[in-house]
C-alpha cells in the first residue's frame, strides 16, 4: 500500500510542466555538455604534435634588413636583450618565455648513407625543455658518457627532403623510423680543437624549426669550443612565448607593433583556435541561458504546485509531518526527474561526439575521454538541485503557520 | 513532556484596542496576568461565538502567532521554538483536534488515521479498530472521509487525535455535531486516553459540552 502521504503530496502535480521543465533542461545541459566535449576533442590536437591548432606556442625573431646581416660584428640588431625579453614575460598572455641558445661552435655531420660518406655542415641550437612538443627518450648528454648525442629536427626538413628533393630526384623516401636508427658523426670544432661526436636523431617536432639538441650538451659545448677570441653572441636571437590562450590577438598585436617576426603560419591555427574558443563560449552561454530559464520554469512549477497543496500541508504539519518530511516527496521528485535529464545530456553528448569522432581523426584529434565534460555536467545538474531544494525546503516552512 | 501551560497577558491581535470592552474586559483567560493549564485536569473553556477560543487553541498548538503577550511551556517562552520543536511537541506531547477537523476528505478513514499513526507508531490496529468501534464507525474503515456526515467525521478526527502521546489535548468544539449518546462515548473515551497518558484534557465549547465528570470551567 502507498503511503498516505504521497497519496496527498502527489495531488496538482502537472505532468505537463514537469515534462516541459525536463525538456527545457535537457535541451540546456545537452548544449553546454556538447558543446564543451567538441572543444575538448578539438583542442585535444593541441597536445598532439601534428596539431592543426597548435599556435598557443609563438617562435619569434627579428627581422632582418637590408645590410644588417653583412655587419657580422653587429649582430645586436637582432638578438633581443634581456630588457625586451622581460617585457614580453610580462604580458599578461605570456605564460612563459625560453630563448634559442645558438652553437658558438661549427659543427659538421657525417654519415655512411650505403657505404658512400655524405657530409654537410651543420648549426645547432637548444631550448629549455619544457617548451619540446616531443619528449623522446633519453633527452639527456652527458659529455664523455660515450652515449649518442639526441638530436631533434623540425618535422618540416624531412617533408622538405622527401616528398621536394628526393621526388625530383629520384632518391628513395625515408621514414621517421629509418632516419632515427642512420649514426651520425658530428665533427664539433671551434677554438683551436676538433673532435667527433656519435649522434642520432631520436624525434621530430612540428613546433621547433630548427636542430635541437639537449642544453647540457649545448653548455657544454659552447664552453669547450667556443672561438674566445671573438665576443660571444650572449643575446638570443629568437625566443620561443608559451601563450596562456591559443591565439591570443593581443599576442599578434604586439609582435606586430614591435616589428617581431612570427615563425611559419602557425598563426592562422591560433586564429582558428582563438575563433574556436569564441565560438564554444558563446555556444555554452546559449546552452547555460536555457538551462537557467528551465530552472526557472521548475521553480515557478513548484511554487504553483505548493500554492495549490498549501492546505494539506499545512494539515500535515498540524499532524507533527516535520518540513523536511514533507519536503522529502519532491525533493524525491525533483531529484529523480534532474537525474533523468542528466542521464539523457550525457547520452546524447556521448552520441553526438562519437559522430564527429571520424571526422576529427583525419585532422589528427583523436578526442578526450567524456569524464571531465560529464563532471561538468554534475555539477551544473547538482546545483539545479541544490536550488530546487532549497526553494521547496523554505516554501514549505513557510506553510507551517496559518496565514493572518 | 510539558507539564503545565502558562498564558501572561496574552490577547489576540484582532482584540486590540478592544481590551477595556466585551469579550476582553469580562474574559478569564485574555489579559490575564497569569493563567495556568496543569495535567492531569479537565478543563473547558467555554466561550460565545467570536471571543477567539479557536484562536486560543491555535496560539496553544503554534500554529499562529498573532497575539500580544506570552505563552511558557513549562516555563519557557513558545516564541523561542523552532518549526521542527513544534513539529517534534505535536508528536509527542501535544494532540489537537480542530475544530473544522482537518481530515483529508479524498483519503478513507483508515488512511486517514494512517496519517498520523505511521508517523508516532502509537497504536496498534487493534486499539484503533477497538476505538472506532466505540464511536460506532467500525464499518466505515473504508469510506472515504469526504462522504462521511459531519458527526461521523468530527468523531474519526477524534480518534486520529488520539494516535500519539500526549500531555495535553486541544480539543475545539469536539461534541458540536453530536448528540448526548455520542457525547458520552466521545468523553469517556477522550477521559480514558488522557488518565492512561496522566495528560490534562483542555477542551471548548460555545454550548454543547464534553460531558466530562470532573473539571474546571473557565470563561473565554
Amino acid at each position: 500500500m502507498t503511503h498516505p502521504l504521497s497519496r496527498l503530496l502527489r495531488r496538482n502535480i502537472s505532468a505537463g510542466q514537469i515534462a516541459g521543465y525536463a525538456l527545457a533542461n535537457l535541451v540546456g545541459l545537452t548544449i553546454v555538455l556538447t558543446a564543451l566535449q567538441f572543444y575538448r576533442d578539438v583542442t585535444s590536437a593541441t597536445s598532439g604534435s601534428d596539431s592543426f591548432i597548435s599556435a598557443d606556442y609563438l617562435i619569434i625573431s627579428k627581422k632582418v634588413n637590408g645590410l644588417g646581416s653583412f655587419m657580422a660584428t653587429d649582430r645586436s640588431a637582432t638578438t633581443f636583450t634581456p630588457d625586451e625579453r622581460t617585457d614580453i614575460a610580462s604580458q599578461p598572455w605570456a605564460s612563459a618565455v625560453g630563448a634559442f641558445t645558438s652553437a658558438d661552435f661549427n659543427v659538421a655531420a657525417r654519415v655512411e648513407f650505403g657505404g658512400m660518406p655524405l657530409s654537410t655542415a651543420l648549426f645547432l641550437e637548444s631550448i629549455p625543455d619544457e617548451f619540446f612538443d616531443v619528449s623522446p627518450r633519453g633527452w639527456h648528454y652527458t659529455p664523455g658518457s660515450g652515449k649518442p648525442l639526441p638530436i631533434v629536427i623540425s618535422k618540416d626538413y624531412l617533408t622538405l627532403y622527401n616528398f621536394g628533393f628526393a621526388t625530383s630526384r629520384g632518391m628513395p623516401q625515408i621514414s621517421e623510423e629509418l632516419i632515427g636508427s642512420i649514426p651520425l658523426r658530428l665533427s664539433v670544432s671551434g677554438g683551436g680543437r676538433q673532435e667527433w661526436i656519435d649522434a642520432r636523431i631520436v624525434g621530430f617536432s612540428s613546433r621547433l624549426n630548427t636542430i635541437a639538441v639537449p642544453e647540457e650538451f649545448m653548455e657544454w659545448a659552447n664552453r669547450e669550443f667556443a672561438d674566445h677570441s671573438s665576443p660571444a653572441p650572449s643575446a638570443p636571437s629568437r625566443l620561443i612565448v608559451r601563450l596562456r590562450q591559443a591565439g591570443d590577438p593581443d599576442a599578434m598585436a604586439y609582435m606586430a607593433s614591435h616589428d617581431y617576426e612570427v615563425a611559419g603560419d602557425k598563426d592562422a591555427g591560433g586564429k582558428a583556435a582563438y575563433f574556436l574558443s569564441l565560438v564554444t563560449t558563446i555556444v555554452v552561454s546559449v546552452g547555460i541561458i536555457i538551462s537557467l530559464l528551465a530552472f526557472f520554469i521548475l521553480l515557478l512549477s513548484i511554487y504553483l504546485l505548493l500554492q495549490k497543496n498549501r492546505e494539506k500541508i499545512h494539515d500535515l504539519m498540524l499532524l507533527g509531518y516535520t518540513p523536511a518530511q514533507v519536503a522529502a516527496y519532491y525533493n524525491r521528485l525533483v531529484a529523480t526527474v534532474n537525474i533523468t535529464v542528466l542521464l539523457a545530456a550525457v547520452t546524447v553528448m556521448l552520441a553526438a561526439s562519437s559522430q564527429w569522432k571520424s571526422s576529427l581523426d583525419s585532422i589528427g584529434a583523436e578526442g578526450t575521454p567524456p569524464w571531465l565534460t560529464i563532471a561538468v555536467g554534475t555539477v551544473i545538474m547538482t546545483l539545479i538541485t541544490i536550488g530546487n531544494m532549497t526553494a521547496i525546503s523554505r516554501s514549505i516552512r513557510r506553510t507551517f503557520r496559518t496565514q493572518q | 513532556m510539558i507539564d503545565s501551560i502558562t498564558l501572561r497577558r496574552v490577547l489576540p491581535r484582532v482584540f486590540r484596542g478592544s481590551e477595556h470592552e466585551p469579550p476582553v474586559s469580562h474574559s478569564e483567560v485574555w489579559l490575564r496576568d497569569e493563567l495556568t493549564f496543569t495535567r492531569p485536569g479537565n478543563y473547558i473553556v467555554e466561550a460565545e461565538s467570536g471571543t477567539g477560543k479557536s484562536s486560543l487553541c491555535a496560539f496553544l498548538y503554534g500554529s499562529r502567532t498573532d497575539y500580544d503577550g506570552e505563552i511558557l511551556f513549562d516555563g519557557t517562552p513558545v516564541s523561542r521554538f523552532s518549526i521542527d520543536w513544534w513539529c517534534e511537541l505535536r508528536r509527542s506531547a501535544l494532540a489537537y483536534l480542530p475544530q473544522d477537523m482537518r481530515l483529508f476528505p479524498e483519503l478513507t478513514v483508515r488512511e486517514n488515521i494512517d496519517v498520523k499513526n505511521r508517523l508516532t507508531g502509537f497504536c496498534t490496529e487493534t486499539h484503533i479498530k477497538e476505538m472506532l468501534s466505540r464511536l460506532e464507525l467500525a464499518d466505515r474503515l473504508d469510506d472515504r472521509a469526504g462522504l462521511l456526515s459531519i458527526g461521523q467525521q468530527q468523531r474519526v478526527a477524534i480518534v486520529r487525535a488520539l494516535c500519539q502521546p500526549f500531555d495535553f489535548l486541544l480539543v475545539d468544539e469536539p461534541v458540536s455535531h453530536l448528540d448526548a449518546r455520542n457525547n458520552a462515548a466521545v468523553a469517556s473515551l477522550i477521559a480514558e486516553e488522557a488518565s492512561s497518558r496522566s495528560a490534562a484534557i483542555i477542551a471548548t465549547s460555545v454550548g454543547n459540552k464534553l460531558t466530562l465528570s470532573d473539571f474546571t470551567l473557565i470563561r473565554l
